[in-house]
C-alpha cells in the first residue's frame, strides 16, 4: 500500500522534475539527460501501478504454481510495459544524441536557441 | 389591329399642319419674346420676323463644310428630335386634326424621346473635334442629369394621381374647371416640374451649356449654313414642343389654337423672366440648387400623392 | 484474402532484409523497398477490392494466440483498408519521388522509409492502447530520421525539435495508457469502449490518451514543431508526413474517440474548429510554398477532428465526411507536396515555374479544388454533409466559423495559384519524367476519387453530369488548335439547348438562349484567336457547363454544385486576363463568400432533409424563412455585384480579355439574376424584423443602380466604364425583380435580355479597338469613327438601346419599369432610379465620344477596323437589338404570360404590335415608323440643301483664337465631367473598398501578429505544449461541470 503510493509519488515527481529540466536548460544534452529523468519517472509511475502488496514477480516457476498465479502475483502487464517503454525510450534517447551530435557539427553550438531559423 | 389604328393619309396632312403652325408660331413668339426683353433693357430690339430671316440666310449661304457622316446627320437627329416630340404628343385637346401621332406610346415615350434629339446632336457636334462642342455636351449633360430628376419625381405623382400615362387622359381629367388643373389639384408636382421646366429651357441662370454671350461655347459650335437652320428650326421649335406637354400635364392642356397660344406663351415667359433678373450658374451650382430644391419638393409630391 | 498482417510483416521484413544488403548495392536495396511498398499496397488494396465486392468480410486478427486482452488484436475493415492504402501507395508514388535521395543515403535510410510505412500501418489495424503508443513511438523515430533526408541544414533542428515534443507527448501517453489500464483491467480500445467512464476527474487518464493523439494532430496553437518539419524537410517526405502520418494519426485518434464515448466528443470538435480556423489565417501570411501547405496541413487535419467532433451526431455519414476530407487532403496534399520538389524557388511566385508545363497547371489546380471542396471532389461532398448537419443540429455558430474559415482557406490557396499563373518565372522547373508522372497519378486519384464519391453520394454524382463532361473533355483536347476546339465549344452548347429546351419554362428558356445561344454567339468572337490557346475552353466550358446545369437543377444540391461550377470556371477565364491577379482573387473571394452563403441558406432550409428540392423553399415558414432568404440572397447578389459587395467586378470585367469581358459580364451575371428569380418566385416576401425583405432589395437594387452610374460616368479606362454599368443594370434587374408584381419581374426580363445584348457588344467593341489601340484609357483614343466604323455603329446602337431612348429596345425597359412602379406601394427608391437614368446618358456620352468622335491621335492615325470575327457578333446583336426593339412581343409575349399564371394576372394586353397596359399604351412599330419618316424626311431636306458640303481636314477649327494642331490639346476627354465631379463626387468615396480593406487588413494584420507565437525555439514549443494541454484541460473541465 505505501509502498507503491511512495513509488508512484517519485514517479510523478521525476516527470516533474525531468520535464522542469527540459523546459528551462537550453543545452541541449541537459534537456536530453532531463527526458531520460522524466522517462524514468514514467516508468516507476508504470510499476507502480501494477504492483500488488504482498504478491511475488509474476514468473511462473515452482515457488508459483500455474493454479494459484492468479492469486499470488502482481498483475505482468504494465511490467510488460515497462520493459517495452525502457526500450523506446532508450531509442529515442540514442536518437536525441545523435541528433546533437550533428546539431553541435553544424552548428558548434548545443544551446536550444541557436536553432531557431525555421519560425513563423 | 395593327401598328397604326384607324391610319388614313390624311393623318399626314393633319400632322404637318401642326408642324407648320407650331413652327410657325415658335418663330414669332421667340422673336417677340426677345424684343420684350430689349425693350425692357431700352432698345429697340430685333424686328418679330428676325428669325425667318435668319433661317433664310442660312440657308443660303453658299460655304458649306463637313466634319464627317456624324457631324452630318447631328443637326438631323436634332430636327428629328423636335418634331418627333411634337408627333408624339397630342397638341389640341379634342381636336382630331392635331393628335398627331399620339397613338404610338404615351407620356413616357415623350419624356424619354426628348433625349433622341439631344444626343444626336451631341455626337454630331463631338465629330467636329472641337472642344468647346465637348465641353458645352459635358456641361449639358451634368447638368441635365439633375434638372430632369424633379420633373421625373413630379410626372410620376402625377400619373399616380390620375393613374395613367396617357396624356389625352390626363388632360380629359383636367377639363371642367380651372381648378381641375394639376396645378390646382397638385401643386407640389407642378412646382416640381416647373423646376426642371426652367432648368432645361437653355434659359439663364441654366445656359452655362450653350453660353451665347461669351466666346462661342456649346455643341453648336462648329454649325453653320442649313446644319444651323435645321438646328434653329428646332430651337423655336422644341422648347413649344416641350411647353406643350407641360401645359398638358399641368395647365389643362389647350382645345383651341388660342388657348395653345396663350398658354405657351405664359409658360414660355416664365423661363424668360427669371432668365432675365438672374446670372447664371455653373454646372456645379445648377446641380446643387437642383438638389436642394427640386429633389425635396419632388419627393415630397410622390409622398404625398 | 491475404492476411493484413502481411502488411506489417513485408515492411518489416523488407527492412531486416536491406540489413542483410551490402552497404553499397543502393539499387537492389532500392528495388527490395519497392517491392514491399508495392506489396503492401497490393494487400491494403485487394482488402478494399474485397470488402467493397462483399467478397469478404471485415476481420479480427488475433495475435499469440490468445484472446484480447491477454494478447494484441488487429482489426481489418473498410475503413482501415482504404486508409492503409493511402498510406502504402502514399509511401510507394514517395518512394519512387525520393529515389535519388534514398539511394544517396544507402539502404539504412529506405529501412527507416519502410518502417514508418510499416508503423503507420499498424496504428491503422491495431486495437491495443499500448500496441499504439509502441507504434507511435516508432513512428516519431522513423519521422526523425526521414527528417535528414532533406539536404536544408536546418532540417536538423527541425527533426530535434521534433523530437523534443514527441518526448513530451509519450510522457503524457505512456502515463494516460497505464492509468486507463488501470482503471479498465484492459489495453483492448473495445473494452474500453464497452465500459464508458463518466467525464470526471478520474477520467483524466482518458483525456491524457487522447490529449496525446490530439497533439499528434498538430493543434493549432501547439504546432510550430511540425511546421518547421514541413518547411525543410524533403517534399518527398512532407507529403508522407501531411498525407500518410496525417491521416493515420486522425484514424487512430478517431479510434479512442470512439472508445471514450460521446462525452469527449466535444474536446475533438473544439480543438478541431480552433486549429481550423487559427491555422488558415495564419496562413495568409505566409510567403514560404511549403510552410503554408503546412498550415493548410494542420488546418485540414483540424477540419477531420472537427468532423470527429461530430460523429455521434453525424451517425452513418461519418465515415463519408470524414473520409471525403481525409482523402481529398491526402490526396492534394501529397500531390502538392510532390509538386513543390519541381519548383526551384521557394516564394509563392516562384510556382510560376509550372506554367511551362500545362499538365502540371491542371494538376495545381485540382489539387486546389480539392482542398478547397469544389465540385466534383470528395471534400465538396463531405462539406456540403458537413454543412446540412451543422444546420440540422443547430450549431449554427459552428457552420458560421467553419464556412468563414473555409473562405480564409480558399483566400490563402487562390492568392497563390493566381500568383503561379501570372508571375514571371524566376527559375524553370527541375523536370523528371518520374515525378511529373507521380503528380499527374496523384491528380487522376482525386478525379477518380471525385467520381467514387459522387457515385456514393445520395445526391447524384456530378462526375457524370453531361454538360460537365463535355467540358472535361477540352482538357485532354487542348492541344488541338484554337478554331477547332472553338467550332466544337459552339457546337456544343447548340446541341445541348437543341436537347434540352423543351422541359423548360418560358422563363428558363429565356435564360438558357441567353446563356446557351448567347455563349454560342460569343464564342464566334474567339475564332478571332489563332495558336491553339491552352487553358481557355476548359474553363469558359466548364462555366457554361455551370449554367446549363443551373436551369435544370430541382434539388438544392444540383443547385449548388452548378452555382459552384460556373464560379471555377469564370475564375480560371478572369486569371487569364493580363493584369487580373489580384481582380480574379477578389472574384474567387466574393464569389466563393456568396456560394457560402447559400449553401448555409440550404443547409438552413433542408433542416436534415436529406434531399432538398427546390420548390420547397416555397413551404418554409416560421423564424427560419427569413434567415434562409436572407443567406440566399446574399449569395446572389455577390453574383450580381449588388452595392458594397461590387468590389470585385470593375477590376475583373475590365481586365479580362477581350472575348472574356462580354462572356463574364453579359452571360455570367445573368446566373445571379436567375437565382434571385427562383429565390422570390419560391419565397416571395419574407419579413424580418417586421421589414419586408424584399423592400431592402429594392432599395439596394436602386442604389446599385444610381451609384453603379455615377462611378461609371467617372472612369476613364473604357472597360472598367462598361464594369460600372453593368452593376448599374444590374441594380435596375433586381430592383424590378424586388418590387415583387408582374410588371417588375417583366422589366427584370426584359433587362436581362438587353443587358446581354448591349454589353456584349459594347464590351466586344470596345474590346475591338482595344485590340487595334493597346490601350483601355479613352483620353488616349479620340476620332476612331472614320478608322473603326462598324465598331462606331455598334457602340452608337448600343448606348441608344441602353440609355433608354426611343425607337430600340432600351426604351420598352423603361416603359415597363413606369408600368410596375405604378402598381406598387413603394415610392422612395423610385427617387435613386430616377436619377440613375440620366446619369447614363453621362457615361455611354462619354464612351462614345472620347473614342471615337473628337481629335484623332498620331500614333492611331494607322489602325483598321476591329477583326472580323470581333465584329461579326457585334453586327448580329445590332440585328438583334433593332428587331427586338420593333417586336418585343416575339420573346416577351410568352415570358409575360408565364409570369401572369404565377400571379394570376395579365396587366398587358398583346393587341397585334401594340402593347397596352392599364396606364398607357406601347406601339414599337408606330415609333419606328414616325421616327424613320421624320429622320429621312429631314435627312433628304438636308442632303438636298447641303449635299456640297466641303468634306474638311481635322484641324479645320479654330478656338481660343487659334487654329489647334495638336490632338492631345484638342480633344477634350479627360475628367470629361469635371463639374460633375465637382458637385457629385462625393459619391466617389471608396465606401466598400474601404470596408472590404479594413477586413482583409485585419486579417492579415492578426495573422502577422499571431505567427510570431511561433517562434522557432524547440523549448518553447513544448511549453506551448504543455500550455495547451493545462488550457485544453480547464476548458473541458469547466464546460463539462
Amino acid at each position: 500500500m505505501m509502498l507503491s503510493q511512495i513509488a508512484m509519488a517519485l514517479g510523478f515527481s521525476l516527470i516533474l522534475l525531468g520535464l522542469y529540466g527540459a523546459l528551462t536548460n537550453r543545452d541541449i544534452i541537459r534537456m536530453i539527460v532531463s527526458f531520460t529523468i522524466a522517462s524514468t519517472g514514467v516508468n516507476v509511475v508504470l510499476v507502480s501501478v501494477g504492483y500488488l502488496p504482498g504478491r511475488s514477480a509474476p514468473i511462473l516457476d515452482e515457488a508459483v504454481p500455474v493454479a494459484e498465479a492468479a492469486t499470488r502475483i502482481t498483475d505482468p502487464v504494465p511490467q510488460a510495459l515497462v520493459l517495452t517503454a525502457i526500450v523506446i525510450g532508450l531509442g529515442v534517447t540514442a536518437l536525441m544524441l545523435a541528433y546533437a551530435y550533428r546539431l553541435f557539427r553544424a552548428r558548434g553550438s548545443l544551446d536550444i536557441s541557436d536553432f531557431t531559423e525555421l519560425k513563423w | 389591329m395593327t401598328a397604326f389604328p384607324n391610319f388614313e393619309w390624311v393623318q399626314i396632312a393633319y400632322a404637318l399642319l401642326t408642324l407648320f403652325i407650331v413652327i410657325n408660331y415658335g418663330m414669332v413668339m421667340t422673336a417677340v419674346v426677345r424684343k420684350i426683353g430689349a425693350r425692357v433693357g431700352g432698345r429697340y430690339g430685333i424686328p418679330v420676323w428676325q428669325n425667318y430671316v435668319d433661317l433664310l440666310k442660312n440657308i443660303a449661304l453658299r460655304s458649306k463644310i463637313s466634319h464627317g457622316v456624324m457631324y452630318y446627320l447631328g443637326p438631323v437627329f436634332r430636327l428629328t428630335g423636335g418634331v418627333g416630340l411634337l408627333m408624339f404628343v397630342p397638341t389640341i385637346y379634342g381636336s382630331e386634326w392635331h393628335q398627331n401621332f399620339s397613338y404610338a406610346g404615351d407620356l413616357i415615350l415623350a419624356l424619354y424621346f426628348v433625349f433622341f434629339g439631344t444626343l444626336g446632336m451631341a455626337l454630331g457636334a463631338g465629330e467636329s473635334g472641337h472642344p468647346h462642342s465637348a465641353i458645352g455636351v459635358s456641361r449639358g449633360l451634368a447638368q441635365v442629369t439633375m434638372a430632369e430628376l424633379p420633373l421625373a419625381l413630379g410626372v410620376f405623382a402625377l400619373s399616380l394621381q390620375y393613374q395613367t400615362l396617357d396624356i389625352t387622359e390626363i388632360v380629359a381629367a383636367q377639363q371642367g374647371s380651372i381648378f381641375n388643373w394639376t396645378v390646382f389639384t397638385n401643386p407640389l408636382a407642378t412646382v416640381a416640374a416647373m423646376v426642371a421646366f426652367v432648368g432645361t429651357m437653355m434659359r439663364s441662370p441654366f445656359d452655362v451649356a450653350m453660353a451665347p454671350q461669351e466666346i462661342p461655347i456649346g455643341p453648336p459650335t462648329e454649325y453653320h449654313s442649313s446644319y444651323l437652320a435645321l438646328m434653329q428650326t428646332n430651337r423655336v421649335l422644341f422648347p413649344v414642343a416641350k411647353t406643350v406637354i407641360y401645359m398638358n400635364l399641368f395647365f389643362g392642356g389647350a382645345t383651341s389654337w388660342a388657348e395653345f397660344a396663350i398658354k405657351v406663351f405664359c409658360l414660355y415667359m416664365i423661363s424668360v423672366v427669371i432668365g432675365v433678373v438672374h446670372p447664371r450658374f455653373r454646372v456645379e451650382q445648377s446641380i446643387r440648387f437642383f438638389l436642394k430644391w427640386g429633389l425635396p419638393i419632388g419627393v415630397l409630391s410622390i409622398l404625398v400623392v | 484474402m491475404v492476411s493484413p498482417l502481411l502488411i506489417l510483416a513485408a515492411g518489416l521484413g523488407a527492412a531486416f532484409i536491406l540489413g542483410l544488403l551490402r552497404g553499397t548495392s543502393e539499387r537492389p536495396a532500392f528495388y527490395v523497398t519497392i517491392a514491399a511498398l508495392a506489396a503492401m499496397s497490393f494487400v491494403a488494396l485487394s482488402w478494399v477490392v474485397g470488402l467493397v465486392l462483399g467478397q469478404t468480410q471485415p476481420v479480427e486478427i488475433l495475435t499469440a494466440g490468445a484472446r484480447p486482452p491477454f494478447a494484441i488484436n488487429l482489426f481489418m475493415g473498410g475503413a482501415e483498408a482504404a486508409l492503409i492504402s493511402v498510406v502504402t501507395l502514399t509511401g510507394l508514388l514517395s518512394a519512387f519521388y525520393m529515389r535519388a535521395d534514398l539511394m544517396r543515403l544507402g539502404r539504412r535510410a529506405m529501412a527507416v522509409l519502410l518502417v514508418l510505412i510499416m508503423a503507420l500501418s499498424g496504428l491503422i489495424l491495431t486495437r491495443d492502447l499500448f500496441n499504439l503508443f509502441v507504434f507511435i513511438e516508432l513512428i516519431v523515430i522513423a519521422t526523425a530520421g526521414l527528417v535528414l533526408l532533406s539536404k536544408d541544414t536546418r532540417a536538423l533542428a527541425a527533426g530535434f525539435k521534433y523530437l523534443i515534443v514527441s518526448q513530451v507527448i509519450s510522457i503524457l501517453l505512456l502515463v494516460g495508457v497505464i492509468f486507463t489500464y488501470h482503471a479498465h483491467g484492459s489495453l483492448n480500445i473495445d473494452d474500453i469502449a464497452a465500459t464508458p467512464m463518466a467525464f470526471t476527474g478520474a477520467s483524466l487518464a482518458t483525456f491524457l490518451v487522447l490529449i496525446a493523439l490530439v497533439l499528434e494532430l498538430k493543434p493549432f496553437p501547439a504546432n510550430g514543431w511540425a511546421l518547421d518539419i514541413y518547411e525543410s524537410a524533403h517534399p518527398g517526405f512532407s507529403a508522407l508526413f501531411s498525407a500518410a502520418s496525417g491521416t493515420a494519426a486522425l484514424f487512430a485518434a478517431d479510434k479512442l474517440f470512439t472508445a471514450a464515448g460521446p462525452a469527449w466528443l466535444p474536446l475533438a470538435t473544439g480543438v478541431g474548429i480552433v486549429t481550423f480556423v487559427g491555422a488558415n489565417l495564419l496562413a495568409l501570411s505566409q510567403s514560404h510554398d511549403r510552410r503554408l501547405l503546412g498550415y493548410s496541413s494542420v488546418g485540414q487535419i483540424g477540419l477531420v477532428l472537427l468532423v470527429v467532433g461530430q460523429k455521434a451526431l453525424l451517425g452513418a455519414d461519418f465515415a463519408y465526411v470524414a473520409g471525403g476530407i481525409v482523402i481529398s487532403h491526402a490526396v492534394a496534399k501529397a500531390g502538392l507536396f510532390w509538386l513543390s520538389g519541381m519548383v526551384k524557388g521557394r516564394t509563392l511566385s516562384d510556382w510560376a515555374a509550372l506554367c511551362q508545363n500545362p499538365a502540371l497547371v491542371v494538376a495545381f489546380a485540382t489539387f486546389i479544388a480539392m482542398l478547397t471542396g469544389l465540385p466534383p471532389f470528395p471534400a465538396f461532398y463531405a462539406k456540403w454533409v458537413l454543412v446540412h448537419e451543422f444546420a440540422a443540429t443547430g450549431q449554427l455558430p459552428m457552420l458560421a466559423i467553419f464556412l468563414i474559415a473555409a473562405l480564409i482557406e480558399a483566400g490563402v490557396l487562390f492568392r497563390w495559384f493566381g500568383k503561379a499563373i501570372k508571375h514571371d518565372a524566376q527559375r524553370s522547373l527541375t523536370y523528371h519524367l518520374s515525378r511529373e508522372t507521380i503528380v499527374l497519378i496523384a491528380m487522376l486519384a482525386g478525379w477518380g476519387l471525385g467520381w467514387v464519391w459522387g457515385a456514393l453520394s445520395d445526391q447524384g454524382n456530378v462526375m457524370t453530369a453531361l454538360p460537365l463532361l463535355f467540358a472535361l473533355l477540352f482538357l485532354p483536347m487542348d492541344i488541338l488548335p484554337a478554331r477547332v476546339k472553338n467550332a466544337i465549344a459552339m457546337a456544343g452548347l447548340v446541341v445541348w439547348f437543341v436537347i434540352s429546351y423543351q422541359d423548360l419554362d418560358p422563363l428558363r428558356l429565356v435564360f438558357m438562349i441567353i446563356m446557351m445561344l448567347g455563349g454560342a454567339v460569343l464564342f464566334l468572337a474567339s475564332f478571332h484567336h489563332q495558336g491553339r490557346r491552352m487553358g481557355f475552353y476548359a474553363p469558359a466550358m466548364i462555366m457554361y457547363a455551370g449554367m446549363a446545369l443551373l436551369l435544370e437543377a430541382f434539388t438544392a444540391f444540383q443547385f449548388f454544385a452548378a452555382w459552384e461550377m460556373l464560379t471555377i470556371g469564370s475564375y480560371f477565364l478572369i486569371l487569364r486576363g493580363k493584369e487580373s491577379e489580384p481582380h480574379a482573387l477578389s472574384y474567387i473571394l466574393f464569389s466563393l463568400g456568396g456560394a457560402f452563403a447559400l449553401l448555409a441558406g440550404f443547409a438552413l432550409a433542408a433542416q436534415g432533409q436529406r434531399i432538398f428540392w427546390i420548390e420547397d423553399l416555397s413551404e418554409l415558414t416560421g423564424t427560419l424563412a427569413p434567415w434562409v432568404f436572407v443567406l440566399l440572397a446574399l449569395g446572389f447578389l455577390t453574383k450580381t455585384a449588388a452595392m458594397g459587395l461590387h468590389i470585385w467586378l470593375p477590376g475583373a470585367h475590365a481586365e479580362a480579355e477581350t472575348d472574356v469581358s462580354p462572356m463574364v459580364s453579359g452571360i455570367l451575371l445573368k446566373a445571379g439574376l436567375f437565382g434571385l428569380f427562383v429565390l422570390v418566385m419560391e419565397m416571395g416576401h419574407q419579413r424580418l424584423y417586421g421589414v419586408d425583405l424584399t423592400h431592402l432589395l429594392v432599395w439596394l437594387g436602386a442604389l446599385s443602380a444610381f451609384i453603379g452610374a455615377v462611378l461609371a460616368a467617372f472612369q476613364e479606362d473604357a472597360k472598367r466604364l462598361l464594369a460600372y454599368s453593368s452593376i448599374s443594370q444590374m441594380g435596375y434587374a433586381v430592383f424590378g425583380l424586388a418590387l415583387m408584381n408582374h410588371l417588375g419581374w417583366l422589366l427584370a426580363m426584359m433587362f436581362a435580355i438587353n443587358h446581354f445584348v448591349y454589353k456584349s457588344m459594347l464590351f466586344l467593341a470596345v474590346g475591338g479597338v482595344k485590340e487595334r489601340t493597346h490601350t483601355r484609357l479613352m483620353y488616349q483614343m479620340g476620332g476612331l469613327i472614320t478608322l473603326m466604323p462598324l465598331s462606331f455603329v455598334s457602340v452608337l446602337v448600343g448606348i441608344i438601346a441602353m440609355s433608354g431612348v426611343p425607337p430600340l429596345s432600351g426604351f420598352g425597359g423603361r416603359w415597363i419599369f413606369y408600368n410596375a412602379i405604378m402598381s406598387t406601394d413603394l415610392r422612395l427608391p423610385m427617387v435613386l432610379v430616377f436619377m440613375a437614368g440620366p446619369v447614363g446618358f453621362l457615361y455611354l456620352f462619354r464612351l462614345i465620344h472620347t473614342i471615337f468622335l473628337g481629335q484623332p491621335k498620331d500614333n492611331l492615325r494607322q489602325v483598321k477596323e476591329a477583326p472580323f470575327w470581333i465584329i461579326l457578333p457585334q453586327m448580329l446583336f445590332v440585328a438583334f437589338l433593332i428587331a427586338f426593339a420593333a417586336l418585343p412581343g416575339m420573346i416577351l409575349q410568352r415570358v409575360d404570360r408565364y409570369i401572369g399564371t404565377l400571379f394570376g394576372d395579365q396587366p398587358l394586353v398583346w393587341s397585334g404590335r401594340i402593347v397596352n397596359s392599364a396606364y398607357g399604351t406601347w406601339n414599337p412599330v408606330a415609333i419606328w415608323g414616325v421616327i424613320i419618316v421624320v429622320f429621312v424626311t429631314v435627312l433628304g431636306l438636308l442632303i438636298w440643301m447641303n449635299h456640297n458640303a466641303q468634306r474638311v481636314k481635322q484641324f479645320n477649327i479654330v478656338f481660343s483664337a487659334e487654329r489647334p494642331f495638336k490632338p492631345q490639346t484638342t480633344h477634350f476627354a479627360w475628367n470629361f465631367f469635371a463639374p460633375y465631379r465637382k458637385a457629385m463626387g462625393f459619391l466617389e468615396t471608396p465606401v466598400s473598398t474601404s470596408f472590404w480593406t479594413g477586413v482583409t487588413n485585419a486579417l492579415h494584420g492578426t495573422a502577422e501578429f499571431s505567427r510570431k507565437l511561433y517562434t522557432g525555439n524547440g523549448q518553447t514549443y513544448a511549453v506551448h505544449l504543455l500550455l495547451f494541454v493545462i488550457a485544453v484541460y480547464l476548458i473541458s473541465m469547466g464546460a463539462s461541470s
